[in-house]
């Protein structure tokens, strides 16, 4: 009985979370192969350590700062990059411009790991500066400075000259 | 909020402006067509970053996460389950089961041993001594007072029958030369305990109304 409603909560939040836990650690993997894999074993963390978790509203940053070392660990075990091939080609869930995706994938990919950390919990997870600082272990401030840069830097990629205009500006 | 505000705003949280930033945009021409354009390559963005999530791989995951857990989970239910298993099959090993002849014998009091004692013939001290030889058993004076001796069919043979007075209640004797047995065998129903006992090529069978009188009754038997 206790079984059956531990499942069925967790069962719940995988439902509400898995696309982005998904996306989130294709990005950091940047491999289709080992996003799944390391949501998998982050989800079987999840739930060895479900019967833990006291704050429901903590839920989704728990989640993805589990993904996020599991991919630390996976790290250490394979080279991830070497896997690393299929960005540009894998489909989107929304419908987008696909050469302007393709474009932007390419910039994501070059984007530094700290910056596309930054900028990935901001964009996919939703979390605020705050809650991405605690998530990564660093201060808000410097998580506005990763989430501005990232920025810059893809538009820098994507539109130099329009870009470097605005810069000007701005 | 000025311009420079907006740009940095739109830049690091373009999801989180506010109506003041828009009101601004509102009012400027050059930060409208910032705004514009940073909401386009955000949406953009978003669209670069949702990829398509595998089909099954959310089913994968929840399965490969709880489908050991859920067997490891059982681990310690599957180990006192085993134990209980274990403590079932040691009671049902141990528990006196009631065996076909005992319970025969219980039986026998209950339904046939007043009309066997109606349809007596003569006591023949002769026969109830052979046998009693025959079992290598005794019957003391401790045992009581012997009310009837007779023999009686039981079980597909003759057996002598002996009731006995004892100082516990009446006890029933069906001494059977004639019926080996390889172990004791017990059987309790209707208010009555039996036993049935090897005793030499035969056996004994003690019916009486508490096990403590039984066994007595046993020891005395087999005191000789």
């Amino acid at each position: 009985m206790l079984f059956e409603r531990r499942k069925a909560a967790f069962e719940g939040a995988v439902d509400a979370y898995y696309d982005d836990l998904y996306r989130y650690a294709f990005w950091l993997c940047r491999n289709q192969w080992q996003a799944e894999d390391v949501v998998q074993e982050a989800l079987s963390r999840a739930w060895r350590g479900w019967s833990g978790l006291r704050e429901a509203r903590a839920l989704k940053s728990w989640l993805f700062t589990i993904v996020h070392h599991e991919f630390v660990r996976a790290v250490k075990r394979v080279r991830v990059a070497s896997l690393e091939s299929e960005v540009e080609d894998v489909a989107s869930d929304l419908p987008t411009d696909p050469s302007s995706a393709i474009e932007l994938r390419r910039a994501l990919r070059i984007l530094p790991e700290a910056s596309r950390q930054a900028l990935l919990l901001q964009v996919l997870g939703g979390f605020s500066c705050a809650e991405i600082g605690a998530m990564l272990g660093i201060r808000e401030g410097a998580v506005m400075t990763r989430l501005t840069r990232a920025r810059q830097a893809l538009r820098r990629n994507l539109e130099p000259d329009e870009f470097g205009a605005e810069a000007n500006q701005s | 909020m000025n311009c420079l505000e907006l740009r940095r705003m739109a830049i690091l949280e373009p999801r989180q402006l506010d109506e003041v930033a828009f009101n601004h945009a509102e009012h400027c021409g050059a930060c409208r067509d910032f705004l514009a354009r940073t909401l386009q390559f955000e949406s953009e963005l978003i669209g670069a970053l949702r990829v398509q999530v595998p089909a099954g791989a959310k089913e994968r995951a929840v399965g490969a996460a709880i489908a050991p857990a859920a067997a490891r989970a059982p681990r310690w239910i599957a180990i006192a389950a085993g134990f209980l298993l274990a403590v079932a099959l040691g009671l049902a090993i141990a528990w006196p089961r009631n065996d076909p002849m005992a319970l025969a014998g219980i039986d026998f009091v209950v339904y046939e041993e007043a009309q066997a004692i109606l349809d007596a013939k003569p006591v023949d001290p002769e026969a109830l001594q052979r046998v009693v030889a025959q079992l290598g058993i005794a019957l003391p004076e401790q045992l009581g007072e012997l009310r009837y001796v007779g023999p009686c069919p039981f079980a597909g043979t003759i057996a002598q029958h002996v009731v006995a007075k004892t100082a516990m209640g009446k006890v029933t004797l069906l001494l059977l030369p004639d019926r080996p047995l390889a172990t004791r065998a017990v059987a309790t129903a209707r208010g009555l305990e039996a036993v049935i006992t090897p005793a030499g090529r035969g056996s004994v069978a003690i019916i009486a109304g508490s096990p403590h009188n039984v066994e007595r009754t046993e020891m005395l038997l087999k005191s000789s």
